[in-house]
């Protein structure tokens, strides 16, 4: 029986009604001011005959860009024989690549259009350590720079490793550098924020305790003179030995925020928030971000980053795996609670291929939420790739690939002011490597 | 053809047409409603929260992805070349505390490769020429090293941080996989299912 136009009619309301409600459910919406960033040309840090990598960014008080990475140290001549020849198949080397680093230092009073010449951190000759636990930069109230790295052991061990410290000496340089960690080749992974009361507090991933394997979270503090206020003491354990940790702050200083890549007996890598009340003296105990279950007894080397708003919000994004390969890809958590619970993860992009990602996160005030990533391009070749959160922590502006790297494009680093967002990442094509780095315009 | 045949047609027809015509509206609904959130980005998002389905990892059974890597002292290593006998393949990186903890027991298993047939290979991925040299110096490695500069096998054996062992066999068929530090009992299962032991 035919049935009536009007019956026709209805069903087609009913079920364009209920695939409307379908489509709405999984495509997010979308509000004004969300839509992709304009991303200036690239700009490159260093000397790239020098193989700069690892950048770390950071925006003064006086809103000056700065920027620290690695190098090449040349003042290691490569030795001409056959020095390296410690077993048959290293036999007959002519030339022998030298590890060491140096760390430098730059800042830009335009916007990262234009480069002050880059200063040497390091006085002496060592192997810095880039990729996860790569140097970490901090600026003072007087716009004075501090930064902090990991060296290796006199074995060469990167594994067990020390921070050592530098600061501008206010006469062009920068201090010696020093170790920080009392325990010799402990520390790995350095942290370094400027307290609001302008003293340093400094984080590292600590080995101390060699067994069980899970590492602790160590901090010490230091004044603006560089002085010792603290001995390095511990916040907490568990921690997965090769993620780089996370930090924010809140009440003036007295509210500090960190987050790690935790480690379960069953080699669970789920990620942890620690929250102290007392300006980093204690940390009560760490509330999971979330259940991700990736159990992995492998290096995820790919660590957290977390920061905070103008509402309290705490922001965090990182990588996992999950319960599957399928579940593979960046993440994003927020707290409106002070980090008392998370929402549920928001996928911000999947995998496209197997591969550990790197991420990171800018936060404005206002709630808007910037993040930077790395993922495999149709090529295989890793790309670095952006899109930002609107406040309403719902409205998802569309993913923007920002590198067209003809190898690899690795560990993006973010800097927030009112007026740009600056993107700076790591190339490596072979056995060469350089240091690019993208600005955006934010029209707010 | 009959008048049932002919009405079951036009029937049909009539049907074939409603459905096409639902379809089409439904089309029409979606195109627009996919245009709207095209405008606003949305789609692109929505496009891109899709989960791609991933290449299939190198299985126990299959035939290990060939590769070509330059070593530590600039010669290079193709797995093929290898053909005929067992090998295994360690994925490693200097920075990684697993990897320096189960390098002994690597060590260990290569120096007994001439004697047992069989090779072991180090693949350092996420790393540097000179940071790997390094650490073969000090660990005093006695095996060859490829360097996997561009994460190019790294990624054809899906490997989700190192260290990943894998033990082949003659024929090149993988028999063996551990994601994550081996253990010496491990490496003995290993072996014995590549036809070492």
């Amino acid at each position: 029986m035919k049935p009536r136009r009007s019956t026709v009619c209805l069903r087609i309301f009913t079920k364009f009604w209920l695939f409307s409600i379908a489509l709405g459910s999984v495509i997010p919406a979308q509000a004004a001011g969300s839509g992709p960033l304009s991303f200036n040309a690239e700009v490159q840090l260093g000397r790239r005959s020098n193989n700069p990598s690892t950048p770390f960014l950071r925006l003064a008080p006086d809103e000056r860009l700065f920027a620290v990475w690695t190098e090449d140290d040349k003042r290691t001549a490569p030795p001409i024989e056959e020095t390296a020849a410690v077993h048959q198949h290293q036999a007959k080397m002519k030339m022998m690549p030298s590890p060491m680093r140096v760390a430098l230092l730059a800042s830009s009073a335009d916007g990262g259009r234009t480069w002050t010449r880059p200063r040497q951190v390091n006085a002496a000759v060592e192997a810095i350590e880039g990729e996860e636990g790569g140097p970490r930069l901090a600026l003072g109230k007087n716009n004075q720079a501090y930064v902090v790295w990991s060296v290796p052991n006199e074995k060469g061990d990167k594994t067990r490793a020390n921070i050592r410290f530098a600061m501008e000496d206010g006469k062009g340089g920068f201090t010696p550098g020093r170790t920080l960690n009392e325990i010799k080749d402990t520390a790995r992974f350095p942290i370094i924020e400027t307290m609001p009361d302008d003293s340093l507090l400094i984080g590292w991933i600590d080995r101390r305790v060699d067994n069980p394997t899970p590492r602790s979270l160590y901090l010490k503090r230091l004044s603006a003179k560089g002085e010792q206020l603290t001995s390095s003491y511990k916040v907490g354990d568990g921690l997965c030995e090769c993620c780089r940790l996370g930090i924010a702050f809140a009440d003036a200083g007295k509210t500090v925020y960190m987050a790690d890549r935790q480690v379960s007996e069953q080699q669970i890598r789920n990620h942890a928030l620690r929250k102290s009340t007392d300006g980093g003296k204690t940390f009560g105990q760490p509330v999971e971000i979330s259940d991700d279950g990736w159990q992995v007894s492998a290096c995820p080397h790919s660590g957290p980053t977390i920061g905070r708003d103008g509402r309290g919000y705490l922001h965090v994004t990182w990588f996992t795996l999950g319960h599957s390969e399928k579940e593979a890809g960046i993440y994003y958590s927020v707290s409106k609670d002070g980090g008392q619970h998370f929402a549920p993860r928001q996928l911000v992009q999947a995998n496209t291929a197997p591969e550990i990602l790197h991420t990171t996160l800018a936060v404005a005030a206002d709630g808007t939420v910037y993040l930077a990533w790395e993922n495999l391009d149709e090529q295989n070749r890793a790309q670095i790739f952006t899109r930002s959160l609107a406040p309403d922590g719902q409205t998802w502006s569309p993913i923007q690939q920002i590198s067209h790297s003809t190898a690899n494009a690795t560990r993006p680093m973010l800097a927030l002011s009112k007026k740009r967002l600056h993107v700076a990442w790591t190339e490596t094509e072979g056995e060469t490597s350089w240091v690019s780095m993208r600005t955006a315009a934010l029209d707010k | 053809m009959g008048l049932d045949e002919n009405r079951g047609t036009r029937q049909m027809k009539r049907g074939g047409s409603q459905i096409t015509r639902y379809r089409l509206v439904l089309s029409a609904v979606a195109s627009i409603m996919g245009l709207m959130a095209g405008l606003n980005g949305s789609a692109v998002t929505w496009a891109q929260h899709e989960h791609t389905t991933p290449a299939a990892a190198p299985a126990i059974g299959a035939q290990a992805a060939d590769f070509e890597l330059k070593l530590l002292d600039g010669k290079s290593v193709r797995l093929e070349q290898l053909r005929g006998k067992p090998v295994v393949i360690n994925f490693f990186a200097s920075w990684c505390d697993p990897c320096r903890d189960e390098m002994p027991l690597i060590n260990e298993i290569a120096t007994g490769g001439d004697k047992g047939g069989y090779q072991v290979i180090g693949i350092a991925v996420e790393d540097t020429r000179a940071a790997v040299l390094q650490f073969s110096e000090e660990a005093k490695l006695a095996f060859p090293i490829g360097l996997d500069l561009n994460s190019i096998v790294k990624r054809a054996y899906r490997i989700f941080g190192p260290p990943a062992t894998f033990f082949i066999d003659a024929q090149g068929t993988v028999r063996d996989i551990v994601l994550g530090p081996v253990t010496r009992e491990r490496v003995r299962q290993g072996l014995k299912k590549s036809g070492v032991l």
